[in-house]
């Protein structure tokens, strides 16, 4: 164990102990005056956190080799907020729920700014991340872009696929890069007299039009002369790299749950699936470092979501793309053994291939066995609850959004961009079918005085989403809870056919009690649906709130 | 501090973290945001910069010099000339300008071949549409085969060895003009052949013929070699390829200054890879046919006979098994992916000599076949080891190339 992890392990267990909310808080109650937290504090200045970067041969040899072969600890995501959400962070931002935004908002994304000037770019440097061709310019208005472009053969595919990935990662929560679709033109391409190419005998010297024309040869060129592209906006604040899917900053004094065990990172398996984002290493995220109330914090960002779709930096998706990891011991050995004839599920999908989409595919696709090139111990660490909150992101897209978004990749063909929209809406089914059904998909609680009584009001998440039938009944206990103690005191049972459940009599009335409601289907509805969802609601002047929700044991 | 004692101490003020509030806190004012301020405060009391593990500093050693071009030292694992055995060698490269290389390099075999050169690569002349190669060096064989001329005719038991000592210089240009499909190449290199008695377990050339029952024997004799391809290359990589094709020409001239053992010769290849099921298997297809002809009054002589036999032709028959003025080469390998770093391959290998090219399929072909496995990169084959059966025996292949 390295020091890194072990800071991480004993920093899961206070975060356990004080942000999850799981169990008894620090002093002893169960819940605190300002559960549920709607945003992870970030108390601490972080101006002492540094660059760092994470070596692709390690990152991959690690992963493949090492991260593959672990189990998952199976332990509750450790930073969720007592209702079971992710709070706010400089990691996430809640935007599809509880209240999605206007379809206007969605499309624009994370582009908050004007696009690019493409009068004039002045190349400032080589590219320096990714695989796909494409350089470091300034626009004609002074503005700093990473462009890349297109590979030839698969005309607008890779700049597409970022726009449109970015946009739905934008409205799952992450921070992503404003990205925008521009055009080059030859002519109006000048390289600074600063810029510099790092050359394969480890020496800087100048750039000169033939690298510039070295580039441009592996891109995909108009049959006007210009070259699409896709332009990612220079992040504002200072670059401090990568971040890891396990352990913590060690830098970072407000970085305290263990990557492996945020939520938001789990659920990257969930969203990947869906979208088919294999390339999850270290290199395609960047922290930086801003100014936040007069103090420096760290932002973490997914910065390059291009690898998504049928489509990568360096033209379609290998055919094992999202079906295996790089390297997989078993499935060499069944090949070995069989002379390959013992076929993958990726070696007999269909795909419908456009240049702009590339592969991809959504009959054989299933969201519990899609893998990413190398897995990620935030992958791993995948629970239940962790893909059951994804997966209720990923229901909000509804068919008018996805369109609407996948318009924004400017494809040309309509076919290919009815195509992408109807794969990600069959993938997008495939994952609420896989996921929302598999716990107790109680969501949105309520307790509502109605005259003298109160009832619960709820939904099936579920049901809701038409991924599974709905149950015949539920059945709720009531309990009156302490929070000091943790001790219960029984009320009473009720149950009903419905998504409304009649509250006993004889609930506390006194502010701040707490009542304990745990709820279930009957014996009708999947197994999992017959574990209760624990809730818990205080007591306001303003009548219940609920300030606990936990979908049950690990 | 130690890594240890570190740990401690944080666990310490972990548990500190989350005691503390107990006492102070026992009240309904108490926050969930209070309590991961003050975990947050706690870490600010340690914060230290990333260290990575020993391995993680390693790996990122290894791709830092891989990266940075500051990797000098080499394997090199090209022998003197082949059958020399298992090779073991070194190189040291260094870049004299941003791309150019220069490379001295050397390989001994336990058999005696040794090959010390120096090699100068120039990858982006042209604006990047040639790559140059000079190399100058010299090499020396102890023992390489022969069996006789011809097929038929001639046995394993035949064997006989030669060795020969070589100053050489070679000059070649890749020239792709369009950058894709067309292929110009072109080269000229001069030798010095010695060629004398061999070592080893088999009788010397010497003692089983004369110069008047072989030609060539103990000549000394300088060649200077021009030669042109033309082909059409759609292939990702020579090295390693699961599609495309080359089809290509090369017209040698062996020129003796001295007038004796001057020839030309022209080499017809054909390659083909076919990908089958995504990648599943991919069914590749070799053809090589060379065809000597001796200048005026002059004779091939024996050790630049085209031949066939080895890790990269006939596999299932030694090194330099046939030898005439012509030989036909036809292979295929089915290859299973078994995933992106290993190949399996079933291989079958046919072909024979003739002194007539007319003869070369009059007759039936000398065939072999086996079972391979490559470890590969996207553009190279490092590691090849193939079990191949002939006729002749087993044979055990290993080799850093591809076999085509």
């Amino acid at each position: 164990m390295t020091i890194r992890t072990r800071v991480g392990f004993v920093l899961l267990l206070a975060a356990a102990a004080a942000a999850a909310g799981a169990g008894a808080a620090a002093n002893g109650r169960r819940f605190l005056s300002d559960d549920p937290l709607p945003r992870e504090p970030e108390s601490r200045d972080a101006s002492g956190a540094r660059p760092e970067d994470i070596g692709l041969l390690y990152e991959l040899s690690y992963n493949l080799f090492v991260t593959a072969s672990k189990a998952s600890t199976n332990t509750r995501a450790g930073n969720v907020n007592t209702i079971d959400e992710v709070p706010d962070s400089g990691w996430y931002t809640n935007r599809l729920l509880p209240a999605r935004p206007a379809l206007a908002d969605l499309v624009r994304g994370p582009n908050t700014g004007s696009p690019p000037n493409p009068e004039r770019w002045t190349i400032i440097r080589e590219k320096s991340s990714g695989y796909s061709p494409g350089f470091t310019a300034k626009d004609a208005d002074g503005q700093t872009w990473f462009l890349s472009f297109d590979t030839p053969g698969w005309e607008e595919g890779a700049t597409g696929a970022m726009v449109v990935a970015s946009k739905i990662f934008w409205a799952l929560g992450y921070n992503q890069v404003e990205t925008f679709i521009t055009r080059v033109v030859p002519s109006h391409l000048v390289i600074d007299p600063g810029a510099t190419v790092k050359r394969p005998n480890g020496k800087r010297t100048p750039m000169r039009q033939d690298d510039v024309d070295a580039v441009l040869e592996r891109c995909a060129r108009g049959a006007d002369g210009s070259y699409r592209a896709a332009a990612g906006r220079l992040l504002s604040g200072s670059v401090l790299g990568p971040f890891r899917y396990d352990g913590t900053r060690p830098d970072d004094p407000n970085d305290i749950v263990p990557h492996q065990h945020r939520r938001e990172l789990r659920a990257l398996r969930v969203f990947g699936a869906w979208t088919n984002l294999s390339d999850l290493k270290a290199g395609n995220t960047l922290d930086t470092l801003v100014d936040a109330g007069g103090r420096k914090v760290v932002r973490h960002y997914l910065q390059d979501v291009g690898s998504t779709f049928g489509i990568g930096a360096q033209g379609p998706r290998e055919w094992d793309d999202g079906f295996e990891y790089f390297y997989e011991g078993d499935e060499t050995l069944k090949r070995l053994a069989t002379f390959g004839f013992a076929l993958s599920p990726w070696q007999t999908a269909r795909y419908q291939v456009y240049p702009a989409t590339g592969r991809v595919e959504a009959e054989a696709f299933d969201p519990l066995t899609w893998k990413p090139h190398t897995p990620t111990l935030a992958y791993i660490e995948l629970q239940p609850d962790d893909a059951f909150w994804a997966a209720r992101r990923v229901a909000a897209f509804d068919d008018d959004v996805v369109r609407a978004l996948v318009h924004t990749g400017e494809f040309s063909d309509m076919r290919a961009e009815a195509h992408l929209a109807a794969t990600i809406i069959a993938r997008r089914d495939k994952v609420v079918r896989a996921y929302l059904p598999a716990v107790n998909p109680i969501v949105n609680p309520r307790l509502e005085t109605s005259g003298a009584g109160a009832e619960l009001n709820f939904d099936n998440a579920a049901v809701w989403t038409n991924a599974a039938p709905p149950p015949a009944g539920y059945h709720a206990a009531w309990f009156e809870f302490d929070n000091a103690s943790g001790q219960t005191r029984p009320l009473g049972e009720t149950s009903g056919a419905g998504l409304a459940l009649v509250a006993p009599s004889a609930l506390p009335s006194s502010p701040g009690a707490i009542v304990q409601v745990n709820v279930a289907a009957d014996a009708s509805a999947p197994h999992a649906w017959q574990k209760p969802v624990h809730l818990f609601f205080r007591r306001t002047t303003g009548g219940w709130t609920l300030v606990g929700l936990d979908r049950g044991d690990r | 501090m130690s890594n240890t004692s570190r740990f401690v101490a944080l666990v310490m003020v972990t548990l500190g973290l989350a005691l503390a509030p107990a006492a102070s806190a026992q009240d309904d004012t108490a926050t969930r945001a209070a309590e991961i301020e003050a975990a947050q405060a706690q870490k600010a009391a340690s914060l230290h910069p990333f260290e990575p593990g020993k391995a993680e500093e390693i790996l990122n050693r290894v791709q830092n010099t891989l990266l940075s071009g500051g990797i000098k030292f080499h394997p090199f694992f090209d022998s003197a000339y082949a059958g020399g055995g298992f090779t073991l060698g070194a190189g040291y490269a260094t870049r004299v300008s941003s791309y150019n290389v220069l490379d001295l390099r050397g390989s001994y075999t336990f058999s005696g071949y040794t090959r010390l050169e120096a090699a100068f690569f120039a990858p982006r002349l042209f604006k990047r549409r040639a790559v140059l190669n000079v190399v100058g060096g010299w090499r020396k064989a102890t023992q390489v085969g022969f069996y006789g001329v011809g097929n038929e005719n001639t046995s394993r038991h035949d064997r006989a060895n030669y060795r020969f000592e070589q100053p050489y210089g070679v000059a070649t240009i890749d020239i792709r003009p369009t950058r894709h499909l067309l292929l110009l190449r072109g080269g000229v290199d001069v030798a010095r052949w010695n060629v004398g008695a061999g070592a080893g377990s088999a009788p010397s050339v010497d003692e089983v013929y004369t110069p008047d029952t072989l030609a060539g024997l103990g000549a000394h004799t300088t060649y200077v070699h021009a030669e042109g391809t033309v082909a059409v290359d759609s292939r990702p990589a020579a090295g390693y390829a699961r599609r495309g094709g080359y089809y290509g020409v090369t017209f040698h001239d062996f020129h003796d200054p001295d007038g004796r053992y001057g020839f030309r010769q022209t080499d017809y290849e054909a390659i083909q890879h076919v990908p089958i099921l995504r990648d599943t298997w991919v069914l590749s297809l070799h053809g090589a046919l060379q065809l000597a002809n001796a200048a005026a009054d002059q004779t091939v002589p024996f050790f630049m006979l085209p031949s066939l036999g080895g890790g990269s032709s006939l596999r299932g028959f030694t090194s330099w098994r046939f030898r005439d003025m012509n030989s036909l080469l036809l292979q295929a390998e089915w290859r299973v992916l078994a995933n992106r770093f290993l190949d399996m391959a079933l291989v079958y290998d046919a072909g024979r000599v003739a002194a007539h090219r007319s003869d070369l399929t009059d007759a039936p072909l000398k065939s072999d076949y086996g079972l391979g496995l490559r470890f590969h990169g996207p553009i190279a084959t490092p590691l090849r080891v193939e079990f191949v059966h002939g006729n002749e025996g087993l044979s055990l292949v290993f080799s850093s190339k591809a076999a085509f």
